[in-house]
């Protein structure tokens, strides 16, 4: 498989909002961190080290025995461009420090892109899983064969007080971050946010933008995972996050309910009003773009705006990030420049589906 | 005029700072405006600790090493002079950048880590969940020895010495399979 498969914007399986809770639970990922023993962590190691950690973890996965029957393709970031890069950190195959590390890092992913293997990031590796939905099993069970298949092949670094032994100690023990990406526009025009998040905080759990850790939430979407991964069992991690995503899940079906109960037409107009936005704008800045997006989608769940197929959604926040969209141009485009091919892409999109929808 | 921050989109917001009484005045766009926060702006991001560093900084106070008035007798507060015989890695080095450099790194300070992690990790100091196939076979051996070990001494309680003996046996069957893997693993 080479790369370009997977620089399309043909949004990945896991971004299919069909499955349970598919219109407030975006998708379900998790991530193992892992080291093997006997070599500093990235933060510390050799050009030597970072070599050999490439080349034992890519022959587990790729030239070992057939065992596992999924094909993963391997890519280094040292040779790929600064845009194919930025591509990938926002079809979240690999984070973002991953993408700024083009000296040793290296990424191993599945054709269907919802398993990835990050290589030197901060950890040696890094295993994440994506799915679609709320599917925090399933998505925990992948990731736990992939896990399986290393360990056999690779000597871990592992104590048995300690666990799993990793470069930050805040992932020390288990090295399991399960999270969910939860779109919550109702609780967070309702103000309701703030007082989740210091919620969430008293149980474990931390609440983060798209892109993980120090990134904002764009487009109300919420990244929710737990902060703690040593003393408890990873099927108790699991547990507590899908009962905690399910306590907000509700919370945000309430939000919404009262929302339509006591303003309906204001709701409506403010939702309508995005759509047009979206339609007709000539300049669209990515934050306004992704919170008219969020807003045509509440619409379409609340019934107020007439369906737009979620692929179509799913395209669009895609594509409108500063990486697809230089990519689907072709060239660089300066930040201005981008805010007016943004605008057009996203009009083209919407007007072809809404002549689609009338017929 | 150009914005200060991207450099790229033109400046159409003025912003006016008092800084060490002196007064600033720059120039951003629209969409930088919105992302800085103005009441914590700075731009030199080299002074500014990344968001780690800023949490243990919290987590563990000022340093003993900054602040003599701090009272030396507080265990929490004694740093250890060993560095990682792997890596080189200090205890200082560590508190003030919040991760380590290598595996061995827990090794070497195993005694001050539960201060830590307790804090990170609500109060948890031990692993509790998946072990790896190859420990897993010598963590069970030693789970069943542990086991083995309380029956023989309720046997014994019991008066029980003919059951007792027996499982003495199985217990020095199994140590000393556990001994032989342990060397059989050191080899390698």
């Amino acid at each position: 498989m080479n790369i370009e498969h997977f620089l399309k914007s043909k949004p990945p399986i896991w971004m299919r909002g069909d499955i349970d809770y598919g219109d407030i639970v975006m998708s379900t990922r998790i991530r193992l961190a892992r080291n093997l023993t006997g070599f500093r962590f990235p933060r510390a190691f050799s050009d030597e080290e970072a070599l050999q950690i490439d080349k034992m973890v890519s022959n587990a996965l790729i030239d070992g025995d057939k065992k596992f029957n999924i094909p993963f393709s391997y890519f280094s970031l040292h040779e790929m461009p600064a845009l194919q890069r930025q591509v990938l950190v926002e079809k979240h195959l690999i984070s973002p420090q991953l993408a700024n590390k083009t000296k040793s890092g290296s990424i191993l992913v599945s054709e269907d892109e919802t398993i990835s293997i990050m290589v030197n990031e901060e950890d040696h590796i890094r295993i994440q899983c994506l799915q679609p939905g709320l599917q925090l099993d399933k998505a925990y069970q992948i990731a736990d064969e992939v896990d399986r298949l290393l360990e056999d092949k690779l000597p871990y670094a592992f104590d048995e007080s300690f666990g799993y032994l990793t470069c930050c100690p805040t992932n020390t023990g288990t090295g399991l971050r399960a999270s969910v990406m939860m779109h919550l526009p109702a609780l967070t025009v309702t103000n309701q946010m703030g007082s989740l998040i210091n919620t969430m905080a008293r149980l474990g759990m931390v609440v983060r933008g798209i892109y993980g850790e120090g990134t904002e939430a764009v487009g109300n979407y919420y990244q929710i995972s737990n902060q703690i991964t040593l003393g408890k069992p990873e099927e108790d991690i699991i547990l507590d996050l899908q009962s905690v995503a399910e306590q907000i899940i509700q919370k945000e079906i309430g939000a919404r309910r009262a929302l339509l109960e006591h303003a309906s037409i204001a709701v409506s107009d403010r939702l309508n009003r995005s759509l047009g936005v979206l339609k007709y704008a000539r300049i669209l800045s990515s934050e306004e773009a992704a919170n008219c997006l969020s807003n045509v989608r509440l619409g379409i769940d609340l019934g107020l705006i007439p369906t737009i197929p979620d692929r179509v959604l799913n395209e669009c926040m895609l594509i409108m990030q500063p990486g697809f969209l230089q990519q689907h141009a072709g060239t660089t485009l300066q930040p201005n420049e981008r805010d007016v091919y943004r605008a057009s892409i996203i009009r083209e999109q919407l007007q072809f589906n809404n002549s689609d929808s009338k017929q | 005029m150009i914005c200060e921050n991207c450099k790229q989109r033109p400046a159409t917001i003025t912003v006016t700072q008092m800084k060490n009484g002196k007064k600033v005045t720059r120039h951003f766009c629209d969409v930088c405006n919105k992302q800085l926060d103005h009441f914590h702006l700075n731009l030199d991001s080299d002074e500014s600790p990344n968001a780690m560093q800023k949490l243990f900084s919290n987590l563990f106070g000022t340093p003993s090493w900054s602040v003599q008035s701090v009272p030396i007798s507080n265990p929490q507060t004694k740093v250890p002079n060993e560095s990682c015989p792997q890596c080189g890695m200090t205890y200082r080095k560590f508190l003030e950048e919040g991760k380590f450099n290598c595996p061995t790194c827990y090794g070497t300070f195993k005694e001050q880590l539960p201060q830590v992690l307790k804090r990170l990790h609500n109060g948890a100091t031990e692993h509790i969940g998946k072990v790896p196939g190859s420990i897993n076979e010598s963590y069970q051996m030693k789970r069943q020895i542990e086991a083995l070990r309380q029956d023989m001494k309720l046997a014994v309680d019991e008066e029980r010495f003919e059951d007792a003996a027996n499982i003495r046996d199985q217990v020095r069957a199994l140590e000393k399979k556990l001994q032989i893997g342990g060397e059989e693993k050191g080899e390698h």
